[in-house]
């Protein structure tokens, strides 16, 4: 071909730095002694910083199933090299159950429904009472977290099961379970965001919350795809096996859907605005109020135009150190988004920020890094013997 | 039609490595106004014939900007200035109102200067032009240099050809 590639390929084994593994641990210690002192001296505020930092690195992980799901389904040859990146993110899927669980003993702190006080005397949330019960909803959940479980072992074992049998058989049968898993994370999600997110205001509905949290979603975790990736490259642990052409092809993605949830959230916002109903312009005025209102025109500023202007020419996408700037944003952006939905429904007109919500946040970071430094230790950073490795090897962007 | 198609040399090569390797000398050489037909896409031409990147891209961008002024300016003066129409009790000027249109806009005003830019770029239409080879569309490959580019001389083009390897050498309309 057309020689524009080197040829010098170059994979080690990956051996996570003594300091990330500190850090990590250092993380998840903040966050456990952040969860007792919450425990005893603050559980309305451990609770909201508990959701919002759970919702959040879930997303991540889901999010990285969801991207090995569609290149299976595309059948992508040029993503094959990065795809156990995005597998390396499920990793975490088994703490969702766990983190589900624990979530359970503040239903009560956190959902009005959960109350059956509240409920008796508003026919409003007595009329969703068939949904929104406290037995239905750990059904949900347990549903969610096994299925995502399920499918995780299936799509990322496999690929992993390749890497030591070169079965060609096994990306055939992906492609299969990535259409199972993208039909269950498409319904499950959505309700996983409308019961954890949505009916934290019980009176409230928008129909359009599960895409909203979806596109919150995909762009976060490819913006931390992105970041692993060039972790990894820095690292010198991967050479050759993907190169900046790889990196400019997720960042187009990421601009895609920095576009995506603009789209989504205007759509949202203006329906309600321009309808103007009262049961559904509450979740806005909430937002509208004092302090929130900043925090919702910095989504508008930092989660889209900023982003969007600084992703656009093709430059900015080639640029490591540009890219690992606007990734942090977005991840940053990300979590204010869901500290967002969530907040402003506890703390009317003033913003609150401080310990709790960095302990949470510390807690489940550090156990995502730990899991997915765990999965790299034991597995080879790329898919070695897919069947279209080939194609990602030669895979190179024309202007 | 308006376009002018120019004589020529051109020479005809069987494999994709040969037309790189052809473009890539022929670059060497000096020539600037010389172009690759290829019946599909190879990979590294734009390297090997040394060609820039598009200026389309800003085309779109600077009209989309365009595009999206425009129709903001529309919208505030129709709903705010000519006709102001009280709808819902709202202000006039509503910009979360006014944003589909502008975004429209910029869609509209960056998509369609783009194509016009990119048929003004590709010299389109180019309706019937000369044929150097059939086969060009199917499976073989050609270097076209054209009579004014720098440093034309049939007898030296004629030897450096031969030198790459083509199958066929021949004057030649493109």
């Amino acid at each position: 071909m057309a020689g524009t590639h080197s040829t010098n390929l170059h994979l080690e084994k990956y051996e996570p730095s003594q300091r990330l593994k500190t850090a990590s641990y250092a993380f998840i210690a903040i966050g456990v002694i952040g969860f007792l002192v919450g425990l005893l001296k603050n559980q309305d505020r451990l609770w909201t910083s508990y959701l919002v930092a759970f919702y959040y690195v879930t997303c991540l992980g889901v999010g990285g199933l969801f991207f090995t799901a569609i290149q299976n389904v595309a059948k992508a040859g040029w993503s094959t090299s990065i795809r156990r990146i995005s597998e390396g993110m499920t990793s975490f899927l088994p703490v969702v159950l766990v983190g589900s669980v624990v979530l359970l003993a503040g239903l009560k702190k956190l959902y009005p429904w959960a109350n059956a006080e509240v409920v008796a005397g508003n026919p409003m949330i007595e009329a969703k009472v068939a949904y929104l019960n406290v037995g239905f909803l750990v059904v949900r959940l347990l549903i969610f977290a096994l299925g995502m479980l399920f499918f995780g072992k299936k799509i990322v074992g496999n690929s992993l099961k390749q890497d030591s049998t070169g079965d060609e058989n096994l990306t055939h049968k992906n492609v299969g379970w990535s259409i199972g898993w993208i039909l269950f994370f498409s319904l499950s999600f959505s309700l996983f965001s409308v019961d954890l997110l949505m009916s934290l205001l019980p009176t409230w509905y928008s129909t359009i919350f599960g895409i909203y949290c979806f596109s919150g979603l995909f762009q976060s975790s490819l913006a931390f795809m992105i970041l692993i990736m060039l972790y990894m490259k820095r690292q010198g642990v991967v050479q050759g096996y993907y190169t900046i052409d790889h990196v400019h092809d997720v960042a187009k993605y990421l601009k895609a859907f920095t576009v995506f949830w603009a789209y989504i959230a205007f759509s949202q916002f203006m329906l309600i605005w321009y309808a103007n109903i009262p049961e559904e312009t509450e979740f806005y005025l909430l937002r509208a109020d004092g302090g929130w209102m900043a925090i919702s025109m910095s989504l508008l500023f930092f989660k889209f135009i900023i982003p969007f202007l600084a992703l656009l020419p093709r430059g900015a996408k080639r640029n490591e150190s540009h890219l690992t700037v606007m990734c942090v944003l977005i991840l940053v952006m990300q979590y204010v988004d869901i500290y967002w939905l969530v907040y402003p429904n506890f703390y009317e007109g003033h913003v609150v920020f401080g310990f709790y919500e960095i302990s949470m946040l510390l807690l489940f970071l550090g156990i995502f890094l730990s899991t997915m430094m765990k999965f790299f230790q034991k597995n080879s950073v790329v898919a070695l013997k897919d069947p279209r490795l080939h194609e990602a090897l030669t895979h190179h962007v024309t202007y | 039609m308006a376009t002018i198609y120019k004589p020529g040399m051109a020479a005809i090569f069987e494999t994709e490595e040969a037309i790189l390797k052809a473009a890539h000398k022929v670059k060497e050489m000096g020539f600037k106004k010389f172009d690759a037909i290829t019946p599909y896409p190879v990979h590294g031409m734009e390297e090997a014939c040394g060609i820039q990147r598009s200026w389309i891209p800003y085309v779109a961008f600077v009209m989309g900007v365009f595009g999206c002024s425009s129709g903001w300016l529309l919208t505030w003066w129709t709903s705010a200035v000519n006709w102001p129409l009280n709808i819902g009790g709202k202000p006039f000027h509503s910009l979360p109102a006014f944003i589909p249109i502008m975004f429209e806009l910029t869609i509209l005003f960056s998509a369609l200067s783009s194509v016009a830019a990119l048929f003004y770029a590709c010299g389109l239409p180019r309706v019937n032009p000369p044929i150097i080879h059939p086969d060009l569309t199917c499976h073989k490959f050609a270097i076209f240099i054209p009579r004014d580019d720098v440093g034309y001389d049939e007898g030296k083009i004629e030897g450096m050809f031969q030198a790459l390897g083509a199958s066929a050498i021949k004057r030649a309309e493109f």
